[in-house]
């Protein structure tokens, strides 16, 4: 990860100096920004693959589950091998990763015995791991940052703050041993505590001690005085640096299995016959969730995480029909949703609404005494940013969005109202009846209509010459005649009316 | 004895299983009890007491409601609808400050909105439902998470205890909450009561009920409604992630005991009173084991209980059945290869050498042997096995129900014969009237005489076939 990080910092320092790269990542909006966007769209892309196969609350598991994983594996590294990982160690990524598998495998086992259906078997194996993991968490982990917040929300916001710090010049780690001279040494009475005296007593026992020995790296050797020269550093977040691997991973595994993937989401049976191995892909895909879920667990939690699975490409979905299309329409709904997100949090909305606004407007109308500064989770806000993405893509999408779909329906049913009236003069022209089956006035009650549809009806057929009205009479215009001798010959003999 | 009276007599059993059981799980909790006093040293304080009936309600009004749930196949709605109480939670808060009551309502409004707007998603759209539910999972309890984090901003701390909601708090529970689970328990159980045969309608068969003119989409909205306010019991004790567990586990258990949706209601409540109880009373051992949690641990031991050993479903049960079914198709297996070896070369007693019998059977060779050495049917000699008398005779009955069945097979709809599933492990007389295998064994016995009549005449026809 170090190395990868000095790689894309010596790339990066071709463009922009040092202190303006420092000086970006400072700031909390823009790590936060790319931390989320870069969840979001990994999340996005393997949340559409999710969503065609059926199994996107598979992700709301694994997401809850990864928490099993960290905590057993951070158990296991600290009484097994007596080290004390933080939460980005590799140990946990991999523990995470097996516990996601793990929670496939389970509700696979269940489901499998033939007793319980998928979507119980699913609601009964991650309750169970995630209760064990809370169990584990309140019982033998106690000092660790694993709280509930960092479940709940995580720490986007001061993602920032979490990094290494990469030194380009003036690079002087200092090593301070008992004999140096910059060395602090102190006497420490060393069966003080256990014969229970004070060190002041005879039978004391004294070692000498240093208060500030060991290795300090250029950062802290500057911070410490040891160091004349202060270093170029570059302060970089490391939540980038595992998100972005784990984008980059998820982007590689789509891209190289992208037909495989394809093939075996939408015909699972014919790319299993064709010898591409489904339940590998589904695996792998399994683990590439779980790599994903842990990744953003320290900046979003644990919960927050499924948004990003689940909602943008719900989004992608009623936009498009194509999955290539798909996959780049989520990514880019979930990568704005993080964007507009951090302002959300800070009160505003798309640069229109601002909260604090509607707040005061609460409090004026109602008296709440709520407070007016909207200070609030950023990782929450982002995922509002994409549900409300969401909400207008299923608004207005051209093809399956609600207001399309009412124009459509209309349409539809005005074409059939025009028809119907259509055929009915068209049967009746020219015969006996006519006269009293086509009077103009009355004749909204030949189809138990109101007078103001019938009204209507003619007046949009009179509009479109298909219609003329004489003497009270309905009659079809020549263009009416060829309408209708039309649509008895092309829809009435295929026996499909309408579209 | 007719089918319907096997009918009958199956449920009868049914039943005496399930009051078994009921009373089984009963007397579990009441040796439980002892138990957890003298060997965990459980103190039974006026807390504990509170949460283990709390837990045990919450157990009974889940484990009632959650039966639905699992049968219509929205195991997992209760997962969101758990989350999306989050902000009616925060909003009740931020109206009207922290009475329980209210809290309560805010989260049933929002979860009712989620089930509304899952409705509408998969009602309007090609998304499906658990899409759908994603959906809502993640974006009600985001915005109720907006919502804490911005109350928590507030310059009064009264908010505090409001993110027990999440994990659940047992220790929070009063007498009060207690009252108001059985009161709404209640009511959601008389509501169960006057709709039980809707719902069992729309739960088993929603097409049937929709064309007999019940208002299906009502009905499920109330059912979901029901399972709305079970979860927001819930929650202060469980807490939004672990509901689910609650709602479905005993559900599944009380399933894997019983066919009918009475007992399995009945049996569920049963279940979740002891898990939610039990659970409570382990978790006092220590301080620092949370409830809601444990809770879920205990149902979901009842699920693997009943997954491994209900009569009849269970994976125990299964094994032994393939297990039992394995031996006696070896044995028969053997039974009929050692006679038609014995017949082809000449004497019913002839042995066959063992090494032969492995290389065409393989394993089950040796377990069919086992099997029939341990009946008397065959003995060792030197290095080959021959058929005892009782042997030769038990082969020549299975022989001749197999030629029975294989005649039935072929002539069976010329001899209008009733029609059954070929079983030829079964006695064919078990499975056809009296009558019938009558006339299946005259023709059985014409054929036969028709192939000897034929036989004889072989040799004057010369010795052109083998046999």
């Amino acid at each position: 990860m170090f190395f990868v990080e000095e790689v894309v910092i010596q790339l990066l320092l071709n463009f922009v100096a040092r202190e303006d790269l420092n000086a970006f990542l400072r700031d909390p909006q823009h790590t936060a920004t790319i931390v989320g966007s870069l969840i979001a769209v990994s999340g996005a892309l393997l949340g559409t693959f999710l969503l065609l196969r059926g199994m996107s609350l598979t992700s709301d598991a694994i997401s809850h589950t990864v928490l099993l994983g960290i905590v057993v594996a951070f158990i296991l590294m600290g009484s097994v091998f007596g080290q004390h990982p933080d939460l980005s160690s590799v140990w946990l990524i991999v523990g995470a990763a097996a516990a996601g598998v793990a929670t496939v495998l389970l509700t696979e086992l269940i489901y499998r015995s033939g007793l319980v259906k998928q979507d119980a078997a699913l609601g009964l194996a991650f309750p169970l791991l995630f209760a064990i993991a809370v169990i584990l968490v309140s019982r033998v982990v106690s000092d660790v940052h694993l709280d509930e917040d960092s479940v709940m929300v995580g720490e986007i916001g001061v993602a920032w703050a979490n990094t290494n710090s990469h030194c380009l010049s003036g690079c002087e780690s200092v090593t301070i041993t008992p004999d140096d001279p910059r060395a602090e040494l102190t006497r420490q009475c060393t069966n003080c505590r256990d014969l229970g005296i004070s060190p002041r007593d005879d039978k004391a026992e004294f070692t000498e001690i240093c208060t500030n020995c060991g290795q300090y790296s250029p950062a802290q050797a500057w911070q410490a005085g040891f160091t004349e020269q202060e270093p170029a550093l570059v302060f970089w977040p490391k939540s980038i640096t595992v998100m972005a691997v784990m984008t980059l991973l998820t982007l590689l595994a789509i891209v190289l299995f992208y037909k495989e993937l394809k093939l075996s989401t939408f015909d699972p049976t014919l790319a299993a016959a064709l010898g591409f191995r489904p339940t590998l892909l589904h695996y792998g895909l399994m683990v590439l969730v779980s790599l994903v879920a842990v990744g953003a667990f320290d900046a979003v939690g644990s919960i927050l995480v499924v948004a990003f699975f689940i909602i943008p490409p719900a989004a992608a979905y009623l936009l498009t029909d194509r999955l290539p299309r798909m996959l780049v329409y989520s990514s880019l709904i979930g990568a704005a949703g993080a964007y507009t997100g951090y302002d959300l949090a800070r009160g505003n909305l798309l640069g229109i609404v601002n909260l604090s606004d509607i707040l005061a407007g609460l409090n004026d109308l109602f008296g709440l005494g709520l407070s007016e500064s909207w200070d609030s989770s950023i990782s929450a806000s982002m995922v509002l940013m994409t549900f409300f993405f969401f909400l207008v893509a299923w608004t207005f999408s051209p093809k399956y969005g609600l207001v399309s779909t009412m124009l459509r329906r209309r349409n539809q049913r005005r074409s059939f109202d025009h028809q119907v009236v259509l055929g009915h003069i068209h049967h009746h022209q020219g015969s006996a009846s006519a006269s009293e089956e086509l009077a103009a006035s009355t004749l909204y009650r030949h189809f138990r209509w109101t007078p103001a549809k019938m009204q209507r009806t003619l007046r949009q057929l009179r509009a479109r010459n298909l219609v003329q009205i004489e003497a009270n009479l309905v009659s079809l215009t020549e263009r009416g005649e060829t309408h209708a001798h039309q649509f008895r010959e092309t829809q009435l003999t295929n026996e499909s009316v309408g579209e | 004895m007719t089918g319907n009276d096997k009918l009958t007599t199956k449920n009868r059993s049914s039943d005496r299983r399930i009051w078994l059981l009921i009373a089984g799980t009963a007397l579990v909790a009441a040796l439980f009890v002892p138990f957890s006093q003298f060997v965990l040293h459980v103190e039974y304080d006026y807390t504990l007491r509170t949460v283990a009936l709390g837990g045990s309600l919450l157990g009974i009004v889940s484990g009632v409601l959650g039966c639905f749930a699992v049968l219509r196949r929205q195991s997992l709605l209760g997962d969101a609808l758990s989350h999306a109480a989050l902000p009616g939670v925060a909003i009740a808060f931020l109206l009207a400050g922290r009475d329980l009551g209210l809290l309560l309502i805010g989260a049933g409004v929002t979860s009712w909105l989620g089930v509304y707007f899952i409705r509408l998603v998969t009602g309007t759209t090609r998304i499906k439902q658990d899409a759908a539910m994603g959906i809502v999972l993640a974006a009600w309890f985001a915005a109720g998470i907006a919502l804490l984090v911005y109350i928590q901003a507030r310059p009064d701390a009264s908010q505090a205890g409001l993110d027990t909601f999440i994990f659940g708090q047992a220790a929070a529970i009063v007498e009060g909450d207690v009252r108001l689970i059985a009161a709404v328990g209640a009511v959601a159980f008389i509501v169960l009561g006057l709709f039980w045969k809707e719902f069992k309608l729309i739960t088993f068969d929603p097409e049937f009920a929709g064309a007999n003119g019940f208002r299906v989409n009502l009905l499920s909205l109330l059912l979901s409604t029901l399972i709305v306010a079970a979860i927001v019991l819930g929650l202060q004790l469980a807490g939004v992630i672990l509901m689910v567990g609650m709602l479905i586990a005993s559900g599944i258990a009380a399933r894997q005991w019983t066919n009918q949706l009475g007992q399995m209601v009945i049996l569920s409540a049963v279940f979740g009173a002891f898990a939610g109880g039990a659970g409570a009373i382990v978790s006092a051992v220590d301080a620092d084991i949370p409830t809601g949690p444990l809770i879920v641990v205990v149902a979901f031991l009842l699920v693997a209980v009943s997954l491994g050993f209900a009569p009849g479903r269970g994976l125990v049960w299964t094994l032994l059945r393939q297990r039992s079914d394995r031996r006696l198709f070896a044995a028969q297996t053997m039974l009929q290869d050692l006679y038609h070896y014995a017949l082809d070369h000449g004497r019913a007693d002839l042995p066959a050498p063992e090494p032969f019998l492995v290389g065409v059977r393989g394993a089950t060779a040796r377990e069919g042997l086992r099997q029939l050495l341990a009946r008397g049917h065959v003995q060792r000699s030197n290095g080959a096995w021959m058929l005892t008398p009782a042997g030769i005779e038990a082969a020549a009955r299975d022989d001749r129900n197999h030629q029975l069945w294989s005649v039935y097979r072929q002539y069976g709809d010329d001899l209008a014969l009733p029609v059954v599933g070929e079983d030829r492990q079964q006695d064919i007389a078990d499975a056809l009237p009296p009558a019938a295998v009558a006339k299946l064994e005259y023709r059985l016995d014409t054929i036969r005489n028709a192939a000897a009549s034929a036989a004889q005449q072989q040799p004057q026809s010369g010795e052109v076939t083998d046999h």
